[in-house]
């Protein structure tokens, strides 16, 4: 693999951003009651540049990072490559890499881990010390870890996991946080320390480097450490913690570490989701009792507020989401030409490109994908076909509205696994997590006949010969139209 | 005088006459603004019938009109001793 240069640490990140007009420094003060988390809202809506505001009200030293990955160009940036990459290509080499050899993490001492600058213990330590915003107005309360990693080892298998479950701060010792029971911390608590009694050591990583925030967000089965390395190129700088066992990044601004109370939750959100509402209500959820907290010198705390498309929720979500889909179908042979979600859609659509070459691969497609791990987390799957392009919402929804058919190409699942946080579900789904799904199969049936059953595409591209084509294009200016870019 | 504020998905969750409990947020200015505490406590919807204000939010984050007072006889400390 060639050398890839992508930034190592959250603040090489903010530098290439700002560097490349992808971030903007904000020197006046910023009030992390709702000021902040309202400019990161309208940079998300207007997809405008990421906000790093460098002085904060009643936190002299501490910086925000808002929309860190909010956008393909910055995602790009991320990736150490061009800003001006296109989907496509980023989709690529995410895959590329992601089905690299693995690259082990190395554990640094602490005295080569930034994180360790600053080491709260026993009664020092308090939530409040660190620039916790109110992200929404009407949010159940200051949100720490919006764009963060938790990271637990299973006691006994040793799999290590970190995932973005956000973390609201109760008080000055404990956070309460959305973990649900089909996720891989949920069913490590559900299944291990629950019914043992037993409180489960954590740490809560924030201001991650880009790829290691994109790890803790990808669906992916790959060890977060080692997917790091992959996307990276180069290592995983881990150190251990202060008081557990658990390593985390070396170079993250901001380190919580504590015990999860299997036994004893408190009360969490309401919060702004990535579906754009405030959907699962305020309920009892999972409780974190911190014992530590170390952070770096000026530690700039990152902030993703989660509404209406399009911020990292959606984006980097349905990117990686969909591209780990795209891994399954192919592990299984199906002959797919990729699979797209759209920001738009909140990861719910899964699009899927497919040579139909026998009967059923739809069904098959969206059995394989609501079947899955990731199934969860959307709802409706469409399947075109390899002619369509899937980034093109265009072709897709002309695809959708003229070959889908309204009896035989909707195919309903019903009592699958779902999420509180779907809005059009029913408070009784909501509560107990059931979800239903739903397959648009847009595919020309097999049977048939392409010549005479089978309509023809009525389009530029298909219906003229080559030549006529050619000779259009070449005169296109000449007949009075601006050149098309 | 406190400003208080409490989170409940119906308004009967604000008994009056009687004690109960209630997770309550503090909306005082200050580094601790939006931290909780479980209390036992007295409420009523006569914004002056108790010394500190309670302002009431609905399940999904949305501000009640309504105007409550509040009364906090104790703090309740509900965590397991083995989590302390």
């Amino acid at each position: 693999m060639s050398k890839i240069n992508a930034p190592k640490s959250n603040r090489e990140f903010i530098e290439a951003c700002v560097k490349s007009g992808d971030a903007v420094r904000i020197k006046q003060e910023v009030d992390w009651e709702n000021e902040a988390g309202a400019i990161v809202r309208r940079a998300c809506e207007l997809g405008a540049a990421a906000p790093f505001m460098e002085k904060i009200k009643d936190y002299p030293g501490f910086s925000y990072f808002g929309a860190p990955l909010s956008t393909y160009r910055r995602m790009a940036i991320s990736l150490g490559m061009d800003p001006a990459s296109s989907l496509p290509d980023i989709g690529k080499e995410y895959l590329k890499r992601t089905n690299s050899e693995p690259i082990a993490p190395v554990l640094v001492d602490r005295k080569d881990a930034p994180c360790k600058e600053n080491i709260l213990l026993g009664a020092d330590v308090d939530l409040c010390k660190l620039p916790v915003p109110l992200v929404h107005d009407g949010d159940g309360g200051r949100y720490v870890g919006t764009w963060h990693a938790v990271i637990t080892k299973h006691p006994e298998r040793g799999d290590v996991n970190w995932g973005m479950y956000r973390q609201m701060m109760f008080d000055g010792r404990t956070m309460s946080g959305a973990v649900f029971p089909f996720s891989d911390l949920g069913k490590q608590l559900s299944e291990y320390y629950l019914p043992r009694g037993e409180a489960a050591p954590f740490a809560t990583a924030i201001g991650l480097s880009p790829l290691a925030a994109m790890a803790a967000c990808a669906p992916s089965p790959i060890p977060e450490p080692e997917l790091v390395g992959m996307l990276s190129g180069e290592p995983a700088r881990l150190v251990k913690c202060e008081t557990n066992d658990l390593e985390v990044p070396a170079d993250a601004e901001i380190i919580i570490e504590g015990v999860i109370c299997p036994d004893y939750k408190v009360e969490e959100g309401p919060f702004g989701e990535y579906t754009g509402y405030r959907t699962s209500p305020r309920d009892f959820r999972v409780t974190f009792r911190v014992d530590c907290i170390t952070y770096r010198n000026n530690a700039t705390m990152t902030i993703s507020n989660m509404g209406v498309p399009q911020d990292e929720g959606q984006l980097l979500r349905s990117f990686s989401l969909g591209l780990e889909l795209e891994k399954l179908l192919r592990s299984q042979g199906i002959p797919i030409t990729g699979v797209y979600m759209h920001p738009r859609s909140t990861h719910h659509m899964m699009i899927v490109g497919v040579k139909a070459t026998y009967a059923g691969i739809a069904q098959q497609i969206a059995q394989l994908a609501f079947g899955s791990k990731l199934g969860p987390w959307f709802h409706m799957v469409m399947v075109v076909d390899d002619q369509t392009d899937i980034y093109n919402w265009d072709e897709v929804y002309h695809a959708f509205c003229t070959r889908c058919h309204p009896v035989n190409g909707i195919h309903v699942y019903k009592n699958t696994t779902g999420t509180p946080l779907y809005p059009y579900a029913t408070p009784h789904e909501r509560k107990y997590s059931i979800g239903s799904k739903v397959l648009f199969d847009c595919l020309w049936p097999v049977d048939w006949d392409k010549t005479n059953d089978v309509p023809t595409l009525v389009s530029f591209k298909n219906v003229y010969p080559k030549d006529i084509q050619e000779r259009v294009l070449a005169n296109w200016t000449t007949y009075g139209y601006p050149q098309v870019k | 005088m406190n400003q208080w504020e409490v989170f409940v998905m119906d308004m009967s969750e604000l008994a009056e006459g009687k004690d109960i409990e209630l997770s309550i947020r503090t909306l005082n200015p200050g580094l601790q603004k939006y931290t909780y505490k479980r209390v036992k406590a007295q409420v009523s919807s006569a914004p002056d019938k108790f010394a500190d204000q309670l302002q009431v939010r609905l399940g999904r984050g949305q501000l009640s009109p309504a105007k409550y007072s509040i009364k906090v006889i104790e703090e309740i400390q509900r965590i397991p001793a083995k989590y302390l």
